[in-house]
């Protein structure tokens, strides 16, 4: 109990040392964030818009949208604000700056995770909120979809997570595995942002156990509208599932690290 | 008795690669590679006592970087046993960490855009140690690393022998028991390199921390270690106190000849003889031991030259060691004549 304590304290403090980091350049830093908060607000406009001019897809209305984009910002920003570490694990593993990490006495995912902070992420945290208050009021949220709104961000952000750390975790098996990682994971955050009406039979099917993209926004939006308990359940089974399966891919891939002599700079 | 800080016993690391094969097309090629398997380190086995201050040396792609990074716990080896404090590094990396600091020359563990105090006080919270504490050792490393002048800029803003001052205090923040350098001087001026090896003398002495290093800078093993490993294709071909490093290997002389006027001629000189320079004014020969004796070496130099004045010499620690590289192990060791 008291080194998960030490972890949570360090993996904090190396959260707000990144943060201070981050905000020397202060310029940028704001950059980041206002420029990021504009792109999600365009993203959204335009599935809107689309949305209006087609009409309403397999029960997908414009305001789900709305809760879709919400749910997969906000894990996206959540995930890849403290870890964003976890995109960096390529650039790591290639260039053996990786090594620094194995010397430290914390938990290597934690520490690897909270080795880097992304400013541009805060602005996809502060549009996700934006979103899902938004969603609450357009769909006249009861109190118990509040709360399954809350629990639902804990799945997203896990599964988000998880595959984050599996695809990133390639990069021990190939020697500059940057473009597989990238395509494999793009594959999987650009279908979580779709439209959710377009997935279905065998394409929902893969989109849900294969590559987990729908459980980032697309089956949260139909557990708060249609309150099934059976797709909660799936999707919190799914998202814990991939969490677990993701630690021991990146365990077997450091076994497999070989380290390298490139100079590096910066914890 | 103390345990040894350091004990390894057949230790190996095997790479595998994937190889181009010149007569396959380049689709086999991207789908079904060649690999090569290299024994970057084989079955090597040596110990180190607490305090001890030891180089590790050897040419480039030697074994030495793979060695050190099996030893803290970076690489898992392909076989055979490690004990470093008695923990062994593949299993017990964190419990290790905590009682080893580590600083590689090409690579930095500090934060770029913040002051160095708040590295090192980074590295005090990484290895939870109390507030107070923390603030004491930063205060005793600024002192002890003399970082005053610089310790509130911006780590990317230091000089490289400033930074590699500051990179070996946070790697002490913890008092580690053992600290391991890979090329601590790459880089670093003269009295950049002798102020960083004169504080790695007052720490082993200090604080009894057990130094271990690689390095290609005789002067890092002439003035810190009082023994030295060297390995060569993965494997130790010597070990055995600094000092007796130059009497082990020298296998040559050189001799300088000064003229009684002047050298107008530079004959051929007899087999295991050869010039190092020739000018008017001076003659160098290196003699190999190996093929002929001083003796008859200069015999046969009297032979072919009038000298007034003759020196002869042993070379260097550097030269020596240069000698220990070019060296490939089996083919010829170097033996005393």
């Amino acid at each position: 109990m008291i080194s998960v304590i030490r972890e949570i304290r360090f993996a904090w403090y190396a959260t707000i040392k990144n943060i201070q980091s981050s905000a020397e350049l202060r310029a940028s830093f704001l950059m980041n964030v206002v420029g990021m908060a504009i792109n999600n607000t365009s993203f959204t406009l335009l599935w809107i818009l689309f949305t209006q001019s087609v009409g309403n897809i397999n029960g997908w209305a414009p305001k789900d949208i709305v809760g879709l984009v919400g749910f997969g910002t906000l894990c996206f920003g959540l995930v890849f604000s403290i870890g964003d570490g976890i995109r960096k694990l390529p650039e790591y593993v290639s260039s053996g700056s990786f090594d620094r990490f194995m010397l430290s006495p914390k938990n290597l995912l934690l520490r690897i995770a909270t080795s880097s902070f992304n400013a541009s992420t805060l602005g996809d945290v502060v549009f996700g909120i934006i979103c899902l208050t938004l969603y609450g009021f357009l769909t006249d949220a009861s109190g118990l979809q509040i709360a399954l709104m809350f629990l639902l961000i804990i799945f997203t952000t896990l599964t988000f997570l998880g595959v984050a750390i599996a695809a990133n975790s390639l990069s021990f098996l190939f020697v500059d595995a940057r473009a597989v990682v990238e395509g494999t994971f793009d594959l999987f955050l650009t279908t979580s942002l779709f439209h959710g009406g377009a997935f279905q039979g065998f394409l929902r099917f893969f989109f849900i156990l294969i590559i987990p993209a729908l459980l980032v926004g697309t089956l949260p939006v139909e557990i708060l509208k249609e309150l099934s308990w059976i797709k909660l359940i799936l999707t919190g089974a799914l998202s814990m599932g991939w969490f677990i399966l993701s630690i021991k891919i990146f365990e077997k891939g450091v076994r497999k690290y070989e380290s390298a002599n490139f100079i590096t700079f910066g914890v | 008795m103390n345990p040894d800080a350091i004990r390894v016993s057949g230790l190996s690391k095997k790479f595998t690669f994937p190889v181009k094969e010149s007569s396959s097309n380049w689709i086999r090629n991207l789908l079904f590679p060649q690999t090569r398997e290299i024994t970057a380190v084989d079955a090597i086995s040596f110990a180190v006592k607490p305090g001890e201050r030891v180089a590790f040396i050897g040419p480039n792609g030697a074994g030495k970087s793979t060695t050190i990074k099996m030893l803290t716990g970076i690489l898992f080896p392909t076989l055979g046993e490690i004990k470093v404090l008695e923990l062994d590094p593949a299993k017990d990396r964190k419990k290790l960490a905590y009682k080893i600091g580590t600083v590689f020359g090409q690579r930095s563990q500090l934060l770029p855009n913040l002051p160095l105090t708040d590295s090192l006080e980074f590295f005090g919270v990484m290895y939870d140690l109390p507030n107070r504490d923390i603030r004491n050792r930063i205060r005793e490393l600024t002192d002890l690393f003399q970082l005053h002048a610089f310790v509130d800029q911006p780590v990317r803003k230091l000089s490289l022998g400033q930074r590699m001052r500051a990179e070996v205090a946070a790697a002490l923040m913890h008092k580690p028991e053992i600290i391991f350098l890979d090329e601590p001087t790459i880089g670093l001026d003269v009295v950049a390199k002798k102020s960083l090896r004169d504080l790695l003398l007052t720490i082993n002495k200090e604080e009894s921390t057990t130094i271990f290093l690689t390095s290609h800078d005789v002067g890092d093993i002439e003035s810190l270690c009082t023994r030295t490993i060297v390995i060569n294709h993965g494997k130790i071909i010597k070990d055995l106190p600094t000092r007796e490093l130059a009497r082990t290997f020298v296998y040559e002389k050189y001799i300088d000849l000064i003229p009684e006027k002047s050298f107008e001629h530079f004959p051929d000189l007899p087999e295991g003889i050869r010039y190092l320079t020739q000018n008017k004014n001076k003659i160098t020969v290196v003699v190999d031991n190996n093929t002929i004796g001083l003796q008859e070496s200069l015999k046969k130099l009297l032979d072919l030259f009038e000298v007034e004045d003759i020196d002869v010499y042993s070379a260097d620690l550097e030269a020596v060691i240069r000698h220990i590289y070019e060296k490939v192990p089996h083919e010829r060791t170097p033996t005393r004549k």
